[in-house]
């Protein structure tokens, strides 16, 4: 293996190296001091309303928890950040199976997280015609393994929750780590988790400040047309001003394009929440697991980052390809 | 074509050491590698270190719900009818072991719950509910119990008289119950020691009895508890 790829993977202490990595470091701090203090101050301007305020500090609390597990890894080192990616989507598998009825069915989800085991060795191995090859391999393993019950009864319904669930949180999924692959992987991922979070946040205060009408209130109750329209724009609006800094001097770094990326970024992140949502609702379920007390499971918490990971990848592969300043099969021709 | 049914995890709104002792936890694909690893371990190691004879292999049930008791000298006791059962049968398994020793610390409930799939029994202060959520669990899904009815260890290697419980789990259901009897536990790990020794185990497994017609109240239970100990102390022969 090459010294640039082992420094890709495992070299912390280029962690710094990027200006838009210390300067997100940096807002990032500040804003995580400054919420309690703004908290505080509410308290003492509106007078104590208990509950809501031990609803903002449960959340705050969850924050000091996910974040450091988000970003930690992408400081690290690619090779971290495509373990963590790994570990994300068999826990968030997990969940699904759970919650569906899955997990009874072992010999589905042990193919199910032998692809997603695949996925990670394609993305370590940064060879991404066996990462494009194991969707219809796992499809086809998925579907034969299923015989083996020999229950006919129900064979559909298990084989395409299986594939379901190996494109949701196998595929879907895999392209967030396959950013790790790109040279400028730390200032991308953080950007693109950033921003999806972001996402949520616009829709949840724009929804809460002018929301009236309801988006698809079978689906999921809370959300807004406003607040979906205003996530639209003001995410737009940050991905695309963070984007420059991100993107700069690259075939991305265009007003049009940037923007572009921003709109796909909002829409799809929405619509892997309401997507999530529309499943948990099918299931009759509130979350899906009891993992964070009075927050859910971490699908709960990484529903927008489905569709968005592979969005963002195609349209930034499509414009300027990702990885290519970097070795591919550091693995199997390292 | 039936519509579609999803079944989720009934555990699904429970987490942490809450999950552990509850009657509802069910596994998943971890779970069951984890067994399958420590039964595998636990049957080489019993083979190696201890005489095991088995008789009676055929009375076992095809398949579950079925539910399997013995008298109880040993923490051997569990091990030696776990690895007594057929793979397709011990992946479906739940030993129903005391609640205030095997649950009430965190790690002793995880290696309970994570590697014998135990289930708890509430020896204290178990009211009805306990016990109808485990047989509803029996009568509703495919898996076995393995039950000692006497409640705790013999400390004299003696058999002592069978509780109600057992009664309560299956009077008035077509769960059959396999009787066993265990001889050279007791001589092999009494209650005082903590390490095994090698020593001759025999293992009789009974024909299955069936206590449909045996009605769900105080009576009921009370016959099947004595039935069932009239048939462990046959199949241990002449003391």
């Amino acid at each position: 293996m090459e010294a640039s790829s082992k420094a890709r993977l495992w070299g912390w202490n280029t962690a710094l190296d990027s200006a838009f990595v210390r300067g997100f470091l940096l807002s990032l701090g500040i804003i995580l001091i400054a919420v309690p203090l703004i908290l505080w101050l509410l308290k003492l301007a509106r007078g104590s309303n208990a509950e809501r305020q031990r609803e903002l500090w449960a959340r705050y609390w969850s924050w000091l928890i996910f974040i450091p597990l988000m970003i930690g890894p992408v400081l690290l080192g690619a090779g971290w950040t495509i373990a963590a990616v790994s570990v994300m989507s068999i826990l968030c598998y997990r969940e699904f199976a759970r919650a569906i009825g899955l997990f009874r069915h072992r010999a589905i989800s042990l193919f199910v997280v032998l692809g997603i085991s695949g996925i990670t060795f394609a993305i370590a191995d940064h060879w991404y015609g066996f990462f494009v090859a194991l969707t219809p391999l796992t499809i086809a393993c998925i579907a034969a393994v299923a015989i083996l019950e020999d229950q006919p009864k129900g064979y559909i319904q298990r084989v395409a929750l299986g594939i379901f669930a190996f494109l949701l949180f196998g595929v879907c999924f895999g392209h967030l780590g396959y950013f790790a692959n790109d040279g400028n992987f730390r200032a991308m991922l953080l950007w693109l988790v950033a921003c999806v979070e972001l996402n949520d946040i616009f829709a949840y205060i724009v929804g809460k400040t002018l929301g009236r009408k309801k988006l698809a209130p079978n689906t999921s109750p809370n959300k807004t047309v406003a607040g979906a329209v205003g996530a639209v724009i003001l995410t737009t609006a940050v991905a695309a001003a963070l984007g420059k800094l991100v993107f700069q001097n690259t075939e991305v770094d265009t007003p049009v394009r940037l923007i572009l990326l921003g709109l796909i970024l909002s829409v799809s992140g929405q619509l892997g929440d309401l997507t999530l949502s529309s499943i948990k609702r099918d299931l009759g379920i509130k979350d899906w697991a009891a993992t964070f007390p009075g927050h859910g499971g971490l699908l709960d918490r990484f529903n927008s980052l489905i569709f968005a990971s592979p969005a963002v990848f195609h349209l930034v592969g499509y414009f300027q390809g990702i990885g290519l300043d970097q070795m591919p099969r550091i693995i199997t021709h390292g | 074509m039936d519509q579609w049914e999803y079944k989720p995890a009934q555990d699904l709104d429970i987490s942490g050491a809450e999950r552990l002792r509850s009657v509802k936890r069910e596994s998943g694909l971890l779970g069951f590698l984890a067994r399958t690893t420590w039964w595998f371990w636990v049957h080489t190691i019993l083979r190696l270190t201890e005489r095991i004879q088995v008789e009676g292999r055929t009375n076992l049930p095809a398949s579950a719900p079925f539910l399997m008791i013995a008298n109880h000298a040993s923490h051997l006791d569990v091990l030696v009818l776990a690895t007594a059962l057929p793979l397709r049968l011990r992946n479906c398994v739940f030993p129903l072991a005391a609640g205030d020793t095997f649950f009430e610390t965190p790690p002793v409930a995880a290696f309970a719950a994570g590697m014998l799939n135990a289930l708890p029994m509430w020896r204290k202060n178990c009211g009805h509910h306990a016990i109808e959520a485990l047989r509803q669990r029996l009568v509703s899904e495919p898996c076995g119990y393995i039950l000692f009815p006497e409640g705790t260890r013999s400390r004299t290697g003696q058999m002592s008289s069978f509780r109600a419980g057992v009664g309560m789990l299956v009077a008035g259901t077509a769960v059959p119950v396999i009787p066993c009897h265990l001889r050279g536990t007791f001589e092999a790990m009494p209650p005082q020691t903590k390490w095994p020794r090698s020593t001759n185990i025999t293992l009789k497994i009974g024909g299955g009895c069936r206590f449909e017609d045996i009605s769900n109240e105080r009576n009921g239970w009370r016959m099947i508890a004595e039935r069932l100990e009239q048939e462990v102390r046959a199949l241990g022969g002449p003391a």
